[in-house]
């Protein structure tokens, strides 16, 4: 297992050194000037020549790319040129937004999707099945700016149940200690500001776990429906086994290997995802700093970003890979 | 699942649900004020947080904007949201007043030209930092230094004609530009920051941006999370005395436009910034909001660059100019939200005169003769690029223009590229006709000679050696109705050579709760001792 994991983290490497040329490339090839999209309207020619040869913006790509390069290595990657602040800085300090964002999408859309499943699957063509079948087809065709945006106008604007935007309310958000505004608000016994996290991610969450879920019932629905015909499971239901214990306990621990799989690359996706719902509500995720990073041809940045995205991914799939032994005991790594 | 872990299910639950919808009533009254900083919670705050209307508690006012101050460096952004907010809580040797079009004195209490290239400053002998320490001449170098030197400034620009900078006593410095520079103040209102000597000799150049910044303004910072508020509340020792403003001023960084209509009525903030004219109604017609309406200083125009085909022609120009009916794109695109321009610059501006008279009124026929008279009877072809999102209305804009160009014969393809690469172009002169705005018009002289000075930029590449010595004539003018004068005699040349064709201002729009009064400033800032709650 061990040997797997190190066989494939080495693995990465080259995947992150493309990702990285790639992603440069792209910037640099993709039109607009990074000096005269963030220097106002009124600097000078001359300004924004001044601003190109500050951020090296001058030298040929490949002196830039290799600068960035050299200086990744050592953990540095860069100043953003639109923020003046080091990347990783930047990056550190939007991460648990947009984490704490994708733990309690992930956490909706497991709560709404594995039982609408595991209920779809167990009774074919039934109302129950339909009525599932219907919700994982909205979740995933609807775009998530627009549910955004209409739940912000029920709950916000009609409901006023939770508010439209942002993630904490000023005089109630207490000490910033590791950034993860929930985990600081229990630590310093700030309960106002646990039911503040939680108003204020409530519709995020549920934008983007709403989608998620209905690509996971859909998973859930097949696997349980493949599974209900194995022999096995006419073995348990002809032992007398209750049929709710049958499809808790024998049918969803088999059918958990392809939903595992789906969560796992979802939550990746969910980082980059989210880019869109961190937009609209004014989430200050890593997802929304990429936003202006791009608008701004902020190349550190944006590479800073798409870099962290890329480990992100690799981890969390490496971490999935090890959830399948725990899962399924017959799996061994090799 | 036994019957424990459901029992546990079902209390998490209901105590989660509970978190979330306790205090969620909807507010009768979008208002401000009540608790402070702290006890929002505490005394009662609503989602979203607005704290409880109080008659008699702090006020806190929450305007949602659509800028972000994402770092406590006054100098290492250039928007206009941070000049107004640092200027405020920092310092700034003067303002622009855009009731009386005139510079009011802030940190310095007078100025003066002694000869063309040299200004002398005289500062108040009676401020304070807000740590009591005294505010000096020492300051404002040390500032100046700070906006040529910081690697990470991005106001070089603002100061890029002052060549040097001396303090010649503890209250008076001396500023000297590289030529004659009669509109020098345009350059410093609002945007030149003062910060503090001491503080930044005491923590040096990489700690000092991480320290609350010190100020001398009306208001103190308070607190800044990036991407998500500012907040800055009255200070109690201002020299100018007492401060009229709320209590405390939130800054709440909210770009979706719907987002922020939907806060503003749901009571979470009391100003929102920018509002689309199609959104007018809504906000209207709510119980307790209000649209306040306030000149624009940024200027509408198409640009035409004469060294391409077939702008070399004057008569082309004038043709576009009077192809367009710029009164029914006002009233139908922009929903009557914009003002006609009649030469370059709208009343918002220095040195706006009344009796410009309107050059291109709408006359197809006209168009149509001035084109033929150019050579080209049969109509010509041309490419018209214009920003899709940039701009109010910008591409209904630009779609009602075209089909008002197709009529007389000016066949305009319409261009859209995203505005990174069209800005990029237009900034290297690659864009022969294009749909623009230029903001910031305070004092037209800078944005005129930008756009139509010879060799300054390549934005329209347009020469002329009569405009150019009234240029010069115009910025070593510093009799102010000598000036004035010069400008209005610039602006009429320009007109009439159509190198561009200008449009319109777009009228700005904000939200406020009604026990708001707030007059919003045609240049964007948002000054927080402006604003008045009920």
């Amino acid at each position: 297992m061990t040997r797997y994991l190190v066989r494939r983290l080495v693995g990465t490497i080259p995947v992150l050194l493309l990702v990285t040329l790639l992603v440069y490339g792209l910037l640099h090839l993709a039109p607009g000037d990074p000096a005269s999209l963030l220097l106002p309207e009124d600097a000078t020619d001359a300004d924004v020549a001044e601003a190109r040869a500050r951020w090296g913006l001058d030298k040929p790509f490949y002196v830039q790319y290799v600068y960035f390069v050299g200086n990744a290595l050592q953990g540095n990657l860069g100043r953003s040129f639109r923020f003046a602040q080091p990347v990783t800085e930047l990056i550190g300090s939007r991460l648990p937004a947009t984490v704490e964002l994708a733990f309690f999408a992930v956490l909706i859309a497991t709560l709404i999707a594995i039982p609408l499943g595991v209920f779809a699957g167990a009774r074919p063509d039934s109302a129950t099945d339909n009525v599932g079948t219907v919700f994982g087809l909205f979740g995933i065709s609807m775009p998530n700016f627009w549910f955004g945006i209409m739940l912000i106008l029920l709950f916000a604007g009609v409901l006023h149940w939770f508010p439209s935007a942002g993630r904490s309310e000023y005089g109630v958000a207490g000490q910033t200690i590791t950034g993860f505004y929930f985990v600081d608000s229990i630590i310093t016994g700030n309960w106002a500001g646990v039911a503040d996290a939680f108003r204020h991610v409530v519709l995020p969450a549920l934008t983007l776990g709403c989608a998620l879920a209905g690509i996971l019932m859909r998973i859930t629905r097949s696997a349980v429906l493949e599974i209900t015909r194995e022999d096995y499971v006419l073995v348990a239901r002809a032992k007398g086994l209750m049929n709710r214990v049958v499809l808790w306990r024998h049918v969803l621990r088999n059918a958990l290997i392809p939903i595992v799989t789906v969560v796992g690359l979802e939550l990746g996706t969910l980082l980059s995802g989210s880019i869109i719902v961190e937009t609209v509500f004014a989430w200050p995720g890593v997802g929304n700093l990429l936003i202006t990073g791009v608008t701004s041809r902020d190349y550190p940045l944006v590479t800073g970003i798409v870099l962290m995205y890329t480990v992100a991914f690799v981890t969390i799939n490496l971490a999935i890979d090890a959830i399948y032994a725990v899962v399924d005991p017959r799996i061994r790594f090799q | 699942m036994g019957n424990r872990a459901r029992l546990f299910g079902l209390v998490a639950g209901l105590t989660l649900l509970a978190m979330g919808c306790q205090q969620a009533q909807p507010r009768p009254q979008a208002g401000s004020g009540g608790a402070p900083a702290g006890n929002a919670a505490a005394s009662g705050a609503a989602p979203g947080g607005q704290a409880a209307s109080s008659s008699s508690g702090p006020t806190r006012v929450t305007i949602g904007v659509t800028e972000t101050i994402e770092s406590q460096n006054p100098y290492a952004d250039s928007i206009s949201l941070g000049y107004g907010v640092w200027c405020e809580v920092l310092g700034c040797l003067m303002t622009f007043d855009p009731q009386t079009r005139a510079y009011k004195p802030e940190l310095a209490e007078k100025w003066e030209v002694q000869e063309p290239n040299t200004w002398t400053f005289h500062l108040r002998h009676d401020v304070q930092w807000h740590d009591g320490s005294p505010f000096t001449a020492a300051d404002v170098v040390h500032s100046f230094n700070r906006v040529k030197n910081d690697p990470t400034s991005k106001q070089k620009h603002n100061l890029a004609n002052v060549a040097s900078i001396e303090q010649l006593d503890d209250y008076t410095v001396r500023m000297t530009t590289k030529e004659p520079t009669a509109s020098l103040l345009s350059y410093l209102a609002d945007l030149f920051i003062i910060t503090s000597k001491a503080q930044y000799d005491k923590f040096g150049p990489d700690q000092i941006d991480r320290q609350p910044p010190l100020g001398t303004g009306p208001y103190m910072f308070k607190e800044l999370v990036p991407n998500q508020r500012l907040v800055i509340t009255k200070n109690p020792n201002f020299y100018g005395g007492k401060v009229e403003g709320p209590d405390e001023v939130v800054y709440r960084i909210m770009r979706e436009t719907e987002v922020r209509v939907t806060a503003l009525l749901n009571g979470e903030i009391q100003i929102a910034q920018f509002l689309p004219p199609h959104l007018m109604d809504r906000v209207n017609s709510a119980p307790n909001t209000k649209v306040v309406s306030t000149d624009s200083q940024e200027i509408m125009f198409l640009a035409m660059m004469p060294k391409t085909k077939p702008f070399d022609n004057k008569l082309v120009r004038q043709a576009v100019c009077y192809s367009l009916d710029r009164d029914s794109i006002i009233q139908g695109v922009l929903m009557g939200q914009g003002k006609r321009l009649d030469g370059p610059i709208g009343p918002a501006s220095y040195a706006y005169n009344p009796d410009f008279q309107p050059r291109y009124t709408y006359d197809p026929a006209k168009a149509k003769a001035l084109l033929a008279q150019a050579g080209y009877p049969n109509g010509v072809d041309v490419e018209f690029y214009t920003p899709v999102g940039r701009y109010v209305q910008d591409k209904q804009a630009a779609e009602a223009m075209t089909a008002q160009m197709n009529a007389v014969g000016i066949r305009a393809k319409l261009v859209t590229p995203e505005w990174p690469t069209l800005w990029a172009d237009v900034q290297a002169g690659r864009t022969p006709f294009y749909y623009m705005g230029r903001g910031s018009v305070n004092d037209p002289g800078p944005a005129m000679s930008q756009y139509f000075e010879t060799g300054v930029s390549p934005r329209i590449g347009y020469s002329n050696p009569q405009l150019d010595a009234m240029f010069e004539k115009e910025r070593a003018s510093f009799d102010e109705n000598a000036r004035k004068k010069a400008l209005n005699d610039e602006m009429s040349l320009i007109t009439e050579e159509a190198p561009a064709c200008f449009l319109w201002t777009i009228n700005m729009l904000w939200g406020m709760a009604k026990n708001i009064d707030y007059t919003p400033r045609p240049d964007l800032r948002i000054f927080a001792s402006d604003i008045r709650v009920r």
